[in-house]
């Protein structure tokens, strides 16, 4: 699973790193960090990452594969 | 996939007092239905159920809300030049003048004040013990937004009364929204007063405006209404919440010790009283050209009806969506919206209802439902008027 982040829509609401921790984190300026950028998410990280894509509320990130 | 010719009707009024106050089996009979039911007495199509509410949220190319998210042409004109009824470019352009107002980092810098104000609202609230939580409720927003937005002393005790009838306003054409036109304009008169008179407090978000308009970023027509952008959305939908969540945990005290004994669960207790109760109803899209949803043909120009209440009760989508569980995952409720236009301020309104909570457990350890509550009527927000409790102090 590859999930696309658009950085430009993000506004740092969190709830991506509360869903995923593993996943996506936020710093001290509510910039996202993507820890898989350009690979595939480990397996046992699939359902929460998917869970946080859900939950995005700007809808700024995508599960493309 | 097969296109349905048939779309199911439904003639009952949604927005028929008795349909205000008592929502959700109309929500029950229309997600029944079907995912997209004609609504024959508003001639739109209403969407009931998550998937589809999801998916117009998130395809604003094909779902636009330019031609206004209300249910009448007034509103609809009013509401021109609004953040809320733009597309594109020119809403990317207005949202991103004040977002940055709202922010996670701006939030943290408020995080302090609105804490404090709201044990002082707690405090002040065990300490009469009878209370009418909608006015406990009120008390936090009014304190934060007006400042936020930098709305002049003078005026704001009107403000709650024309939030209301801005929301109201954007209903069917029946005779709630006829009243509540005048209120409605009479905030935007009172707002365009404010930019022609430059009285909004320095360093507000309602001051970022008029330096974007001094700076040729925005027209000066768009000062006005964008202040109504930020004011009008932020009152009476965090004091739904709050409300909500007080009568929720009076109704369930099972779930109130469960929080009482981990105030972790604060953050997924506010998105569950937001799924279960959501304050917003619903708002409407237009389809900007033919298309389909669910199967079911929509020619360009027709009106779908994105109804967050039902779509966040759909057990579709939901295990036992009628029972409020705060352990239960809710983070993608629609309460807020999603997409382009999702709420704005909904890390405000997060913090708010959070703190609110935060006091109560502290120094609540019961609270009682003493009296019959009411639902207020209002077209497009769900949210109690009056509701008698009893804070029982820990």
């Amino acid at each position: 699973m590859k999930i696309s982040v658009d950085h430009p829509r993000c506004e740092g609401h969190g709830l991506c790193a509360d869903q995923a921790p593993d996943v996506f984190s936020l710093d001290d300026e509510a910039e996202l960090t993507y820890h898989f950028e350009g690979t595939d998410v480990p397996d046992e990280h699939r359902p929460a990452a998917r869970a946080a894509v859900n939950a995005c509320p700007v809808a700024a990130l995508r599960v493309l594969s | 996939m097969p296109v349905r010719t048939e779309i199911p009707v439904y003639h009952p009024d949604l927005y028929a007092a008795s349909a205000i106050r008592d929502t959700y089996p109309h929500y029950a009979a229309l997600r029944d239905l079907g995912p997209v039911v004609r609504l024959s007495k508003h001639k739109v199509y209403a969407l009931p159920r998550y998937a589809e509410c999801k998916q117009v949220l998130l395809d604003d190319d094909t779902f636009v809300s330019s031609g206004g998210v209300g249910l009448n042409p007034v509103a609809n004109r009013v509401g021109q030049g609004t953040t809320l009824c733009s597309d594109g470019e020119e809403h990317a352009r207005r949202r991103s003048l004040l977002a940055h107002r709202l922010t996670p980092r701006a939030l943290r810098a408020m995080k302090d004040t609105v804490e404090q104000q709201a044990a002082a609202v707690v405090e002040a609230a065990v300490a009469r013990r009878t209370v009418d939580a909608v006015e406990v409720a009120t008390a936090l927003p009014m304190s934060v937004v007006p400042d936020l937005v930098g709305w002049p002393q003078q005026g704001r005790e009107h403000l709650l009364r024309w939030a209301g009838a801005a929301f109201d306003a954007l209903g069917p054409f029946n005779r709630q929204a006829v009243r509540a036109l005048p209120a409605s304009l009479g905030m935007l008169r009172y707002a365009r007063g404010v930019v022609r008179d430059r009285s909004v407090l320095d360093g507000s978000m309602g001051d970022d405006l008029l330096r974007a308009s001094e700076e040729g970023r925005i027209m000066p027509a768009e000062c006005a209404t964008m202040m109504l952008d930020y004011l009008a959305p932020s009152l009476d939908t965090t004091i739904s919440a709050i409300s909500s969540a007080l009568h929720l945990f009076a109704t369930h005290p099972e779930q109130w010790r469960l929080l009482k004994a981990d105030p972790g669960l604060v953050p997924k207790a506010v998105n569950e009283v937001v799924r279960y109760e959501s304050p917003i109803r619903a708002f409407g899209r237009i389809a900007a050209r033919d298309t389909e949803l669910a199967g079911v043909p929509l020619a360009e120009g027709s009106r779908v009806l994105v109804l967050y209440g039902s779509a966040n009760r759909d057990p579709l989508e939901w295990d036992d969506p009628d029972t409020f569980d705060i352990r239960r995952d809710a983070a993608r409720q629609l309460g807020f919206g999603q997409g382009t236009h999702g709420c704005a301020g909904q890390g405000l309104a997060r913090m708010e209802t959070s703190a609110i909570l935060h006091a109560l457990l502290e120094r609540v350890d019961r609270i009682e439902v003493t009296g019959t509550p009411e639902w207020a009527l209002n077209n497009i927000i769900h949210c109690l008027e009056r509701l008698p409790l009893e804070l029982i102090p820990a």
